[in-house]
Parts: C-alpha cells; structure tokens; sequence
C-alpha cells in the first residue's frame, strides 16, 4: 500500500513545469516516431538516451515512461490511415482500420484506437503499479541458482519465442553473450577479449550498444531500403479529418463491451511480462481471442471496431506488463525496456529485488508518468494533432534520417566526449544491421548482452557455493521452479506450436 | 551459390565465433580447483554460436540448392552512409562540431534523395546542425569540439 501510495504522491511532480515539459516532449516525440513507418519509438528513447545524463533520473525515467506509451499507440495512426503499421505493435490495428478508413470513418478508427489505448494503457499501469510490489518481495526469495535459472529461461523464452527463426535467435543471443564478456572479469583481475586493447578494458559501453542497434542500423536499413511509401501518403493526405469524428459514439463503445476492452489488456499486460514478446505477440492474441468469442467473427477484417480495440487495449497494457520482470528482476522484455534499464544502469542504479524497495521513491513517478500518459496524453495528442497525423508521416525522409544520424553519432560522444564510443556505436551499428538485413532478431542480441553478466556471474557463484555440484540448480526449489517453467515454454513454443488464425497470416 | 549474401554473413559469423572459441581456449582451464574460470563461459558461449552458425550454414546450403534464387540486385546508399558515419566521426574532433556535422548532414541528405537543389540542401544542413547545436550545447550542456580546442 506505501508504494501505491508513492506513485500516487508522485503525481505531484507532473505538476512541476519542468518534469510535465519533458513528459509531454517525451509523448509527441514518441507519437511522431511510431507514426512515421521505418522509425520506432525505440529509437527516439535511444536518440534521447544521452541526454538522460543531464537530466535527473526520476525526470528521464518520466520522459522514458511516456514514449513507451505513446509509442505503442502512434503506430495506429499509419496502420489506419496508409495500411502501413508505424510500429509492429499495430499491425491488428491495420486490419479494421485500415477497411474504416477506406469506408470514410478513418477519424471514427483513429478514435477507437485512442480509446483502447487509453483504456489498455491505463490498466497496465494499474496492475503494474498494485503487482510489482509484490513481485519484488517474491524475487527476493529467489536465490543465487534460482537467479541463474531465471536468467536462463528469459534467455531461452527470447530465442523460442521468435517462432520460424530459432537458430537465428540463438546465434543473435550467443553474439550478444559475446559482447558481454569483453574486458575485466567480474569475479578475478583477468581481462578477456581486449587485445591488448585498453579502451577496451572495462567493457563494450551500453550507449554505443543501444544506439548503434536501434539507431544508426535503422539508418542503414532505411539507406538499404526500396520501399516507397510516397504514393499513399500523398492519397491519404486528400482526406480530410476533422476532430468531432475523433469521438466514438456509446453505442459503439457498448456494442464492442466492456468485457473485449478488459480481456484484451489482461492479455496484453501478462504477455508483456513474458521476455521477448512485446506489443505485437500481446495485440495479436487479443484480437484472435476477439474473434474466436465473437458472434460475428466474419466482420473481422472488413471494419469491425472491435478489432481496433481489442489490438490496441492489448498492446498498450503491455507496457505496464513489460515493466514487471525489468523493475523487480533486472530482465528487460523489449527493447524499449532494454533501454529503460540502461536508463538506470548510466544513473548507477542496479535493476532488481531492491530497487522496489530501496529506491521506490525514484520509480513511482515513472509509474505515475505512465498513467499520466495514457488517461491524459493520449486522448489530449488525439485532439490536439490529429488532424495534422498524416503531415507528419508526409515528412522529408532525407531531412529525417540525416538529423536520426547526427543525434546518433554525437549522442554516442556525450557520454565519455571520446570518439572511441562513436566507433563503437557505427560497430555496433553495421553488425545490427547485417544482423537484422540477414532476418537475425536484434532484441536477442541485446537481451544476450544485457543478461551475460549476470548470467556468468550466478553460474559461478551456484557452483562455488556447490563446490561444483551441478545438481544445485535441481535440488534448490527455486532453481527447479525455473527450469519447470523453461520446460513448459519450450514444450508451448516449440513442440506443440500454437496454431497461426488465418487473419493474422493475412496481416503478414 | 556457395557464396550468396546471407551465406557470406554466415561464414563471417562462424569465423568470427571461432576465432572467439580460440581466444577463450587461451584464457587457461575452464574448471580449476572445483570451480568455474573466467575461461569456461566464454568456450560455452563460443561453442553454442558454432553451433547455431553450422546449423544456419546447412540450412542455407539446402534452401539454395532447392531454390536457386539470385541475389537481387540491391542499393549499396547503406554502404556509403556508413562510409560517411565513420569519416564524420575522424574529422569530428580536427573539424569541430559545426563544419563536420554540417557537411555529414549534407552528404547524407544528398544520399538520401539525389544531387539536385544542393543550395536548399546545404541551407536545411545548417539548421539541422544549428538546432542539434542548441539542443546538445544549451539545453543540456554538453561541450562539443571545436577546431580551436
């Protein structure tokens, strides 16, 4: 109770000038990025992520909070508009929206999206904000093998769930495991893989890691990219919009009901807790639930609003599901988490069990954010930008990419003022990009180089303890629940495979 | 066919998980005294990527052999902007902040579309690199180099 307590004193700090500039700064930047295809909000947090320094963790953690919601809501503004989902997370959007749009009520879509975003969003953050307490004080009671078996499986669960391209996955994983163990030891004074190379030393930096995964490899991938999407901003840039049709009628909101809204975001945020699954996996089982409990499953796809719902209640209630394992377990289930705990790890912070508890006071205004962003945010940008959405897709793309390189390339100097890291972040950036040209999952790569440490270190720590006795990660309970767990995901995931609808083939 | 793009990425990670596998064979013993080394993640970790690697490697083989598919003939713009990045970041420091972003800006923006109204161009270059200005150096702080120092 202290903690909800906490995050709703926190609100107070919303009312601070400053701290609301940046949350709202955070939220346009983070819409115009999931709006605009080819950019996500995971590269706007990276391209803001060396400007955290200047900033006071609890103000850059509220900034982080809002992109996070605003990016899994702006991808709907393109998948209704265009047909092109500006984030992955709104490909479900697409397939009613898209048809609305088409049928003229584009601004009536629009809406609904709002809605089960605002709606998602909004009880996310709840669940989140009344469930991490709790899932902290249970991580504590995880021990030193347990938390190796932890790691393990989040490890596992990220390479198994990316279904179709496990071997790819595992080779990302083991390239990110790689980079993690450049430089000193954590346990003995012994350097390994420097070459005799000093900057080398104390490790590969996550700044350089995150921007040049997200964004100068999203740079390359634009350059590298055929895809013209001129031809159908320019049609949808005839339609006009107007505001009052932002406004779902009740009738709508009865006929799509109150259960589709409040399944879909349980849906979305228990997916959210799983590692590697994010807003797309959470939207798409919520709207093939949709439909499978609907009486009129064959209106799906032609402009139904309850698939508008259904999709965006669930991924924007990932965002508080996501929060979950990164918050009390250190284990980022996305790359916008990923890079939310690096957030913490440059300001000092250790992610874990007592970070709940110890630093509570500097996580519940990033809670309060969140909220913030969904009730209040979301509906205001709807109203406030929304007729102006589609001026922003209709962006210069040269402009735009060379300014995303430039905020890369001198973001990555900020944080030591050496270009070694500037070299590092276009590394980091070229190996991203072959990976991802080469259908290599990024976020594997990262989860790998994030959980490495840690990983090695409770492996060894278990088996000194043990005196070598590898039997420890059977014999200790939370070790075993673990690798129960591991085994039912990889019983789910990959021998009995989950069947695919046909709905969510025709949004491939 | 033994040499497409994906197949030559493959064999670049290979040699690459190899050459890690070899470095971390020379970091001693992986087990010494009951417990683990400093050597004995890293040979695990190389081990599983030579694995994932063939299995990719053979996966590859058998998918051309079946399909026999050509490489599409691609846009090498990625090449140059990466080209671009890395004479940026060594004429950063020599140049300062203002004429070497001012002309990577340039030169990305004429990659990104082509080379015409380089007048207009070069004018959307020095805001671009103004407004970064203000934003690193005034709003948060930051020293960017100059070629005085």
């Amino acid at each position: 109770m202290d903690f909800i307590a906490l995050v709703f004193g926190s609100f107070s700090l919303l009312l601070d000038p400053f701290n609301l500039t940046y949350v709202i700064m955070g939220f346009v930047i983070g819409t115009i990025f999931a709006a605009i295809p080819g950019l996500t909000a995971t590269l706007a947090m990276a391209l803001l992520l060396p400007l955290t320094y200047s900033l006071s963790v609890e103000t850059a953690l509220m900034a982080c909070a809002s992109i996070y919601m605003a990016g899994m809501c702006g991808g709907s503004i393109t998948a209704t508009t265009i047909n092109i989902p500006g984030a992955p997370s709104s490909m479900m959007t697409a397939l009613d929206g898209y048809p609305m749009q088409l049928q003229g009520k584009g601004a009536l879509a629009l809406g609904h999206a709002a809605l089960g975003s605002m709606f998602g969003g909004a009880v996310g953050a709840l669940l989140l904000i009344a469930v991490a307490p709790f899932v902290a004080e249970l991580s504590l009671l995880v021990k030193t093998t347990g938390k190796f078996s932890l790691l393990a499986f989040a490890l596992i669960v990220v390479v198994i769930a990316q279904r179709g391209r496990i071997p790819q996955a595992g080779l990302a994983a083991c390239i990110g495991l790689m980079l993690a163990t450049v430089g000193l030891d954590a346990m003995e004074p012994i350097t390994r893989f420097t070459y005799g190379y000093s900057n080398l030393t104390a490790g590969i930096d996550l700044m350089p890691v995150i921007i040049g995964t997200f964004a100068i490899a999203e740079v390359l991938m634009q350059a590298a990219s055929s895809r013209d999407i001129s031809a159908a901003t320019a049609a949808a840039d005839k339609v006009k919009i107007r505001r009052r049709d932002f406004i779902p009628p009740l009738s709508d909101i009865r006929k799509i009901g109150f259960g589709v809204y409040f399944k879909s975001c349980l849906i979305g945020y228990f997916v959210g807790t799983l590692p590697g699954a994010g807003g797309s996996m959470g939207s798409f089982l919520a709207y093939t639930e949709t439909v499978r409990t609907s009486d009129e499953p064959e209106t799906f796809g032609k402009g139904n609003p309850k698939g508008i719902a259904a999709s965006e209640s669930a991924n924007n209630a990932v965002c508080g599901g996501a929060m979950v394992p990164m918050l009390t377990f250190g284990i980022p289930g996305d790359p916008i988490t990923a890079i939310m705990l690096g957030v913490l790890v440059i300001n000092g912070i250790q992610p874990g069990p007592q970070l709940m508890t110890d630093q509570a006071g500097m996580i519940a205004p990033m809670l309060a954010s969140l909220l913030f962003s969904a009730v209040v945010l979301i509906p205001l940008t709807l109203w406030l930008i929304g007729p102006y959405f589609i001026k922003i897709v209709s962006m210069r793309k040269d402009v735009l990419y060379a300014a995303i390189a430039l905020l890369a390339v001198v973001g990555s100097y900020v944080a030591t003022y050496s270009t070694f890291q500037m070299f590092m972040a276009l590394g980091m950036g070229i190996l991203a990009f072959y990976l991802r040209r080469n259908g290599f999952p990024v976020i594997t790569m990262l989860l790998g180089y994030i959980l490495g440490p840690n990983l090695e270190e409770f492996l060894r720590r278990s088996l000194a303890l043990s005196n070598g006795d590898p039997t420890t990660f059977f014999t200790n309970p939370d070790s075993l629940f673990f690798i129960a767990l591991t085994l039912v995901f990889v019983y789910f995931l990959v021998i009995r495979k989950p069947a695919e609808s046909p709905l969510a083939a025709k949004a491939k | 066919m033994l040499l497409n793009r994906q197949l030559v990425f493959l064999y670049v990670t290979l040699a690459v998980s190899v050459g890690y596998l070899v470095t971390a064979l020379s970091l001693g013993a992986p087990i010494a005294d009951g417990g683990l080394t400093p050597a004995f993640f890293p040979l695990l970790v190389g081990a599983a990527a030579i694995l994932f690697a063939g299995i990719l490697i053979v996966q590859q083989l058998r998918t051309a052999q079946d399909e026999a598919t050509a490489d599409k003939p691609g846009s090498y713009t990625h090449l140059w902007i990466a080209v671009a990045i890395f004479f940026y970041i060594v004429a950063f420091k020599p140049l300062g902040y203002f004429l070497s972003s001012t002309l990577f800006v340039f030169a990305l923006i004429v990659l990104f579309s082509s080379f015409e109204k380089l007048l207009v161009k070069a004018v959307i270059s020095v805001v671009v690199v103004g407004a970064a200005y203000l934003m690193f150096q005034q709003l948060f702080g930051v020293r960017l180099p100059t070629p005085w120092g």
